[in-house]
């Protein structure tokens, strides 16, 4: 990573600016309190697309899952079962555990589609999902513009404001008085890290229990074996007798009903409703956390810190804009420089560089 | 030299006088060592001249060392130390096309062939590959050049056939005169000739000596020891990865090369197996047969055969004779165009592997690497996927599976969580053979049951099929490439030869040439 930041600073410099500026305020994102929100979304989406990724079967449709899922939340937060003055804080809990519930199943079924065109029609997932993304943007277009089209919008094409009720933020104090000194900014700089994941406890709790349902399924059960070896051979589970066309169908559904749970949580705990074009407005998670999964070399453990430099990057990306030091290609001309220096690492540490001299 | 013309001169003649006196070794390696990663030595300070116009046999069992060997020789490997020498100079080939330009060139037991293109547009590949031809040249010049030098050596080659309808032997008369021309001097042949019947063997060692008369020199790997004993002038045994051996033609004879290669254990090699007494229940029906390959010719033509309830049937034949295609649709893993498959009284044809293993059938199918493993995973990974049936594996339970065929076929693996593609090629096989004899309940469906096995290990294996068939009525019914485990084996032989079958033969009363003459007709 070191080797990938001082590539970056020579380029920097060949461009005419200051590498040293452009460093500092990249590294300063690394302990930017501003990242936890990605962090742990990615994080999720990360895993989510891990376990398609394990099977060989290119989950892009990332975004379309992700979207098709949170119309799902809208749908049960404020038309299905709207929020009523006085209900009982068991209505309100059992609301958000069916929207939570109903994205999960809906993200499943859009990946569980492009399973289908995959194994039972034989179509490469990868237009397939890339496809259903569109077909997710306009069908939410569609269904925001018509039928979720809120009241209270002052005159914006959108959804309503999912009720305070239902979102899964809690709000700390601002700290009034800090400590003196570098241990008094420490501290401060901590108790905002802490505000972060207090703000978004429950996505917290999320990619705990995402985290536990993949290492379950794909380590503990016959389902994440075949994953991996159809990941691997697909011809060898022919051979044994295995059904592969369901296999790619289940692999794909589990993969978008994660990344529908993600969604859900999202929406709950960040959105609050969906505007409208949404292909305009989205922060492109889906596409993002592919790259997340592949910085991680589908290691599982290596998710969550393939999640935390891209959620930095990213970060600093809008931190160099703001300074004025650099516009978003910034952001990817970093990213994609970790990336390369990764893979050539990467490369190193399975294969050895002998030198020899052959006079 | 990029051109047909510069590709005459080079063959033609030794442009490059290569050891001009039989005093300088073609090829010499001194003192190497190769390890693979965990540890294992695959070669351990070998040292081995090799001179002009000269057949060596490397012979030894599984993991002795033979292939490591001669992919050192032919750039696919590097040593840890030592170093190789051509015509007396150092060398250090980065890959094959590197010993290709030195005139070493290796031809192995599967052609390397591209099955759609023709022989000429192979051989202009290859050619083009060592600069002997450019992407410009004309492929009906290839083919003229292909019919004169194929005239010259007496290798019988079509330049206009697409290289997937020649035969088994045809490919690898192909294969040498490709060799050939792009220069061979030193010509390695792993187990490229092992499994010809020995009628086809012969116009090779005919061949083989017609080449080592023109100055040529021949490396053979094979764990055949008639055949190392047929064409060699010098027989090297390695064992444990280092030479025990080097014999010269007078002073080899099979049991001495059998001592030197696996020591005490080749006594086990003399004890026969015992004839089993088939039930009357047949458990393997085929009716007529007709299967295609993947070329949508009719591989396998109207073949009827039963096997009953603890019996061995073996099906003998060149490889490429429809064999693979059969085992292929009985496994479940090819449509039959025409015809009836049952297992027990059910009819399973076109239903799919899952319905013949759910009868119990154990399957050791053609591509072990592709069908019959998945090589990223671990060996517990691989027998779990076949052997676990609940939503959550009992890891418990399927490493001790593992353990047992690791124990059982000696399988040298540090764990059973090795990654299956670090164990040696006939290590793999024992897994795959071992997870399906464990399989196995009903019947046991293979091909090439001990392919990359040595002697001893082939043994064990083939005496481990007997005693399922004679002890636990276990029907087999295998087809194999080699004609002596087809006969030792089996308590009756069928032939297959362009997709029809021939038999059954009685062993007591059918002689080896009769079977070998359906082979080749």
């Amino acid at each position: 990573m070191i080797a990938g930041i001082l590539f970056y600073a020579t380029i920097l410099a060949l461009m005419g600016r200051n590498p040293v500026e452009v460093i500092y305020a990249l590294a300063r994102s690394f302990v930017s309190p501003g990242i936890v929100k990605d962090f742990l979304i990615l994080s999720m989406l990360g895993y989510a697309l891990y376990v398609s990724f394990k099977g060989a079967l290119f989950n892009i449709g990332g975004e379309g899952q992700f979207y098709i899922a949170a119309i799902g939340v809208i749908a049960i937060t404020l038309s299905l079962m709207p929020w009523s003055p006085g209900q009982s804080t068991a209505k309100t809990i059992l609301v958000i555990v069916l929207a939570v519930f109903v994205a999960t199943l809906l993200g499943g079924l859009w990946g569980l589609l492009a399973g289908v065109f995959r194994g039972y029609a034989g179509i490469d997932e990868v237009p397939v999902t890339l496809l259903l993304n569109y077909v997710a943007y306009y069908t939410v277009d569609y269904l925001v513009y018509s039928i979720f089209r809120g009241r209270h919008t002052y005159g914006y094409i959108r959804t309503d404001e999912i009720p305070e009720a239902y979102r899964l933020n809690y709000y700390l104090p601002p700290r009034t008085s800090s400590g003196e000194g570098l241990l008094g900014s420490l501290s401060s700089l901590a108790y905002q890290f802490l505000r972060e994941f207090a703000l978004y406890y429950a996505w917290v709790i999320g990619l705990a229990v995402v985290a536990l349902v993949v290492y379950f399924v794909m380590y503990r059960t016959r389902l994440g074996l075949l994953i991996r070896i159809h990941g691997s051979n697909s011809d060898y589970l022919r051979a044994i007798g295995v059904d592969v066309c369901r296999v790619a169908v289940a692999t794909l559904a589990l993969s978008g009903s994660l990344v529908g749970f993600t969604a859900s949580l999202y929406v709950l705990g960040y959105l609050g409703r969906l505007p409208y074009p949404v292909e305009e407005s989205t922060a492109n998670y889906g596409y993002i956390a592919i790259l997340v999964a592949w910085l991680a070399v589908l290691e599982y453990k290596l998710i969550p810190l393939a999640a935390y430099i891209v959620a930095a990057l990213r970060d600093a990306g809008i931190n160099l804009q703001v300074a004025q030091l650099g516009g978003t290609e910034q952001t990817f001309i970093s990213i994609g420089l970790l990336l390369t220096v990764f893979t050539v690492v990467k490369v190193f540490t399975e294969y050895r560089i002998e030198v020899r001299h052959s006079g | 030299m990029a051109s047909i013309k510069g590709l005459q001169s080079s063959t033609e003649s030794d442009q490059q006088p290569i050891g001009d006196n039989t005093s300088t070794p073609v090829v010499s390696l001194k003192r190497i060592t190769k390890t693979f990663p965990g540890g294992i030595v695959a070669l351990d300070n070998v040292s081995l001249e090799v001179y002009r116009g000269e057949i060596v046999a490397l012979l030894g069992e599984n993991g002795a060392g033979k292939s490591t060997l001669v992919k050192i020789v032919y750039g696919v490997y590097t040593p840890d130390k030592g170093r190789v020498y051509v015509d007396g100079k150092p060398v250090f080939f980065k890959n094959p096309r590197d010993a290709i330009r030195k005139g070493i060139v290796m031809v192995s037991q599967v052609p390397q062939l591209i099955e759609r293109l023709t022989v000429a547009e192979n051989f202009l590949l290859s050619l083009e590959s060592v600069g002997l031809a450019s992407p410009f040249t004309l492929t009906s010049r290839i083919s003229k050049f292909i019919e004169r030098e194929s005239e010259k050596y007496g290798i019988p080659v079509n330049p206009e056939a697409k290289v997937w309808s020649l035969t088994y032997t045809q490919k690898q008369m192909a294969e040498i005169l490709r060799a050939i021309v792009i220069g061979a001097r030193v010509l390695i042949l792993d187990e490229a000739l092992t499994y010809l019947p020995v009628i086809e063997r012969r116009k090779f060692t005919k061949f083989l000596l017609e080449f080592k008369s023109h100055g040529g020199t021949v490396i053979l790997i094979t764990h055949k020891i008639p055949e190392a004993l047929e064409s060699s002038d010098r027989i090297v045994v390695l064992r444990r990865g280092k030479i025990v051996a080097t014999l010269g033609k007078e002073e080899a004879d099979a049991e001495t090369i059998r001592r030197h290669m696996f020591g005490e254990e080749s006594k086990r090699l003399t004890e026969a197996l015992p004839r089993s007494k088939p039930g009357k229940r047949k458990i393997i029906v085929v009716e007529r047969l007709r299967v295609l390959d993947d070329y949508g010719r009719e591989a396998v033509r109207g073949v009827s055969l039963s096997v009953f309830r603890g019996e061995v049937v073996g099906i003998a034949g060149i490889v490429g004779n429809g064999q693979s295609e059969l085992v292929e649709a009985i496994a479940g893993l090819r449509r039959a165009v025409d015809g009836r498959i049952v297992i027990d009284d059910v009819d399973v044809t076109n239903k799919g592997a899952k319905a013949v293993r759910s009868m119990g059938v154990g399957i050791i199918p053609d591509h072990p690497l592709r069908l019959g493993v998945s090589a990223d995973n671990t060996i517990v990974e691989n027998i779990a996927a076949l052997f676990s049936k609940q939503l959550v594996i009992d890891w418990t339970e399927m490493r001790r599976l593992a353990g047992h065929v690791i124990k059982k076929l000696n399988v040298k693996a540090s764990s059973e969580d090795d990654p299956v593609k670090t164990l040696s090629g006939g290590n793999i096989m024992k897994i795959i053979i071992g997870r399906e004899l464990l399989y196995a309940k009903k019947a046991l469906v293979a091909y090439n049951p001990t392919r990359a096995l040595d002697e001893v290990s082939a043994a064990a294996v083939r005496g481990a099929i007997k005693s399922r068939a004679i002890n636990e009525g276990l029907a087999v019914l295998f087809a194999s490439e080699d004609l002596d485990e087809v006969l030792e084996l089996s308590d009756r032989v069928y032939v297959i030869n362009t997709g029809q079958l021939y038999g059954p033969f009685d062993l007591d009363t059918t002689s080896r040439d009769e079977i070998e003459k359906y082979m080749v007709m």
